[in-house]
């Protein structure tokens, strides 16, 4: 998919009349519920174009939209195989929406789909201008556990470690703020040409990777100060 | 054509309700006590008939140990989960409970889904009986932080009874349900249902579009262990330490003596939701009557630590919805327990907004499931329930972490897939076991199933498997796996941790038919006769006391003479005859009813029966 045109499926045959059929859940010739695609691409769900920004309103309405139409409520009289289409087409939709109004996840889908999603090969290991606090925070962990082990003062303990953790949830909105604009740029480079899809998905990936170890980061630190 | 009706499956009390097809009203059906609610109590009569609701609340203090209550505790659980629960509740579980939980009532053992099919059947009696028509469908409510064991054993009482359960409904869901049909609101509302034993809270969103009505749940919370059956237990065991310093009397949580005391305490509670004082009395073993006042602010000190426990729930709840305490418009109260002066008070100190307590809160939660019955069953397009699971789907991974594949409340039907592959060559199998929780060992998040995926022989790393996770609109786990080299699709026997299988369940649906249901008349009888045992044990018990000197010689004959003379009836099966002698001996006995009030309280009451005293 290379334009900012909708994402679409594939066309595919009806299982009840058979007929080659272009529409994304019902068959326009007879009006059953579709089959799902061989690959479920969340944004041809919703009629949409692969891009980023996404009107969460608009989004919302869709996803209603879609539901009065696709919940097993609407086929408890049905057959048993519309019975069981409409619960994996459902459940489809609460996927793909769950997956699309979360900006993280959204990117992570997307990269998945576009098949240049890949995990840091070392996912312990610290972005390097990080390195030096990140040592530092662990060092300090480690005396915590070890107060709270021998009964010792926690509070100054504690109290470094809270703006550590600040600290870090800092670095958190940055990287955020980084995804966002890189998003932005990937939507713009949408119509534009390969190398610069490439090298945005590239940024994207790396931001994410330093978003979850930052992430892990602050859930380990709060863990210990509950 | 066959009926469908919702059934609200309580701890304390069942309801089965039905929505009127002129006016679109739902409507609670009352049983042969003129009654809406069936006390969820089960008896098993010693001729092998099953007596439920009213009648077998009553012997609970006649027949302890063929009786049982608050059933709903054990659903879904394993032996181990339970410990906890048995200091406090008369269950007798039997030996041979493994996975599934065996409780013994007589001479015979039941699973809990056994048990709460007989409830069910029952409430299918009332609405067959009402409507002169069979009842074939049913929607059940669920607490909505039920776990998917819980919820399959409900859905498992219902295939017992050979009920077809066209869906399980959380209950919040269905009181918003109720509640958004008679209020027409809308916005974000809050749900609160503390009833005999769970408590859940529900965030919900109202939206009105161009289809209709959309009932959106943003995130559900609660205990799966919290209720009303909590303050009972607290204020028994406050009791019991009083009773146990003045006059050395042990009680254990089986027996007659313990349930006459909740039985005693329940009133006073239910006194002080609407009075500021009110006196226990209730009858020792020794022949005296322990006297204690309370007070509603004594009582609110004692249930403080329970009403509490309410909050942290809501706060989650509230988070995950990303919402604050102030963001939410309208707070319904939902449970026989709201009606408690200081839940009522918590609830609207922490939300700052007066609560809605227009419908009743006993019957709110089966009248939205008569609403979501009468959807289902005719296709009205008019509203749509979105609802969520209230917990964590995960997979265990190594070093025995849980990796989290469904968050908690994901819009169900929900799903996850999973891809594997094997580690060494030629190996056959995949162990896999899926949890569900939100905490981050196996070890501490409850074990759905553990299954073994088979693979076809090839070189390691090569096979490729996709196994499908999914949440159905019941909140119910069904894995399916697909082989991605050949397209082959694996259907997966998933043996749940704690559950019935489904020979089992063919097995009971023969069996119940074996315990019979009593007609109206046989019902009469073993009414009759529960009451002639009640009276018979409390004269027994009074005769034995010291203030039993005070009867003359010829009043002593004559009471003896009526024991002798009912004790005959209850042999026979003439109800009317029963009846006839209990009376007789309620007038044989009050005189000695009167020398047992005189020396509990100075105050005389005339007339008063001896089973009241």
């Amino acid at each position: 998919m290379s334009t900012a045109s909708t994402s679409t499926n594939p066309p595919l045959v009806c299982w009840n009349c058979h007929e080659r059929t272009v529409g994304t859940h019902f068959c326009p010739s007879c009006g059953k519920l579709l089959q799902s695609p061989q690959a479920v691409d969340y944004f041809a769900l919703f009629e949409m174009p692969r891009k980023l920004w996404i009107e969460m309103s608009g989004l919302e309405q869709r996803f209603l939209q879609l539901s009065w139409k696709l919940h097993p409520d609407n086929f408890v009289n049905a057959s048993e195989q519309e019975r069981e289409l409409s619960l994996k087409r459902s459940s489809e939709l609460n996927d793909a929406y769950r997956t699309l109004r979360d900006p993280v996840a959204r990117v992570e889908y997307l990269l998945g789909i576009e098949g240049t999603r890949k995990e840091g090969e070392h996912k312990q290991q610290a972005p390097p201008e990080l390195l030096e606090e990140v040592f530092e925070l662990n060092e300090s962990l480690d005396e915590l556990r070890e107060a709270k082990a021998s009964g010792g003062d926690l509070a100054a303990l504690k109290s470094r470690l809270e703006s550590a953790e600040k600290h870090f949830q800092e670095k958190l909105g940055e990287v955020d703020a980084q995804l966002q604009s890189a998003a932005k740029e990937w939507d713009a480079a949408l119509e534009g040409d390969a190398a610069t899809r490439k090298k945005t998905m590239a940024r994207l990936n790396d931001l994410l990777n330093r978003r979850s170890y930052i992430r892990n980061l602050v859930t380990n630190v709060q863990k210990e100060l509950l | 054509m066959a009926r469908i009706v919702g059934i609200d499956l309580g701890t304390t009390n069942s309801l089965v309700a039905y929505t009127d097809a002129q006016t679109g009203q739902p409507k609670c059906i009352p049983g042969p006590y003129g009654s809406t609610l069936c006390p969820s109590i089960v008896s098993l009569d010693p001729d092998g008939c099953v007596i439920v609701g009213e009648p077998a609340r009553r012997r609970l203090l006649t027949q302890p140990e063929r009786t049982i209550y608050s059933v709903k505790r054990l659903m879904g659980r394993g032996p181990a989960d339970i410990q906890d629960e048995l200091k406090l509740f008369p269950f007798r579980i039997d030996p041979s409970s493994k996975n599934v939980i065996r409780v013994r009532l007589g001479e015979k053992v039941f699973t809990p889904p056994e048990i709460s099919a007989f409830i069910l059947r029952e409430l299918k009696n009332w609405a067959e009986a009402y409507f002169g028509e069979t009842v074939d469908r049913v929607v059940i409510t669920v607490p909505a932080y039920f776990n998917d064991a819980q919820r399959q054993a409900t859905k498992d009482a219902g295939r017992i009874v050979g009920l077809e359960v066209l869906r399980l409904v959380n209950e919040p869901t269905a009181a918003a349900l109720a509640y958004g049909l008679h209020e027409k609101q809308r916005g974000r509302v809050a749900v609160y249902d503390l009833g005999g034993g769970t408590f859940d809270i529900s965030v919900l969103k109202l939206i009105s579009t161009s289809d209709g009505d959309i009932y959106q749940v943003l995130s559900t919370n609660g205990d799966t262990h919290l209720g009303g059956d909590d303050i009972d237990n607290l204020l028994q065991s406050f009791i019991h330490e009083l009773v146990l310093q003045h006059d050395e009397i042990d009680f254990s949580p089986h027996g007659e003596l313990a349930q006459e005391l909740r039985k005693a305490l329940i009133t006073v509670k239910h006194q002080l939701s609407e009075s500021e004082t009110a006196t226990l009395r209730f009858s020792l073993p020794n022949g005296t009557v322990f006297v204690h006042e309370f007070t509603r602010g004594a009582l609110e000190a004692l249930i403080h630590p329970v009403v509490d426990r309410t909050v942290g729930p809501v706060k989650q709840a509230l988070a995950d919805a990303r919402l604050k305490p102030a963001d939410i418009e309208e707070v319904v109260l939902v449970g026989g327990a709201t009606r408690t002066p200081l839940v009522r008070r918590t609830v609207q100190e922490f939300f700052g907004r007066k609560p809605h307590t227009e419908l009743n809160p006993d019957e709110v939660v089966a009248l939205g499931a008569a609403v979501q019955a009468n959807i289902l069953d005719r296709g009205v397009k008019r509203v749509l329930l979105l609802d969520v699971t209230p917990l964590s789907l995960g997979i265990e991974t190594y070093g025995g972490a849980v990796a989290k594949i469904i968050p908690r409340n994901s819009t169900i039907p929900a799903s996850a897939q999973e891809l594997y592959t094997t580690g060494v060559d030629n190996q056959t199998g995949i162990d896999i076991h899926v949890l569900q929780g939100e905490r981050e060992l196996a070890k501490d998040c409850r074990s759905l199933a553990r299954f073994n995926l088979r693979v076809p022989p090839a070189p390691a790393g090569l096979p490729r498997i996709e196994v499908k996770f999914l949440i159905d609109a019941n909140g119910i786990l069904q894995v399916a796996a697909k082989d991605l080299r050949t397209g082959d699709q694996h259907s997966i026997e998933v043996q749940p941790s704690y559950g019935i299988n489904d020979s089992e369940i063919e097995r009971m649906l023969e069996e119940s038919i074996e315990y019979a249901e009593q007609d109206f008349a046989e019902r009469q009888v073993i009414e009759a006769r529960t009451e002639a045992e009640s009276i018979l044990t409390a004269t027994a018990k009074a005769l034995a006391s010291p203030q039993a000197a005070g009867l003359s010689a010829e009043e002593r004959a004559g009471i003896d003479a009526s024991v002798a003379a009912l004790k005959e009836s209850v042999a026979g099966k003439d109800y009317k005859l029963i009846r006839k002698r209990i009376d007789e001996l309620n007038r044989a006995t009050e005189h000695l009813a009167e020398l047992l009030m005189n020396s509990a309280v100075s105050t005389a009451l005339e007339g008063r029966k001896l089973a009241e005293v």
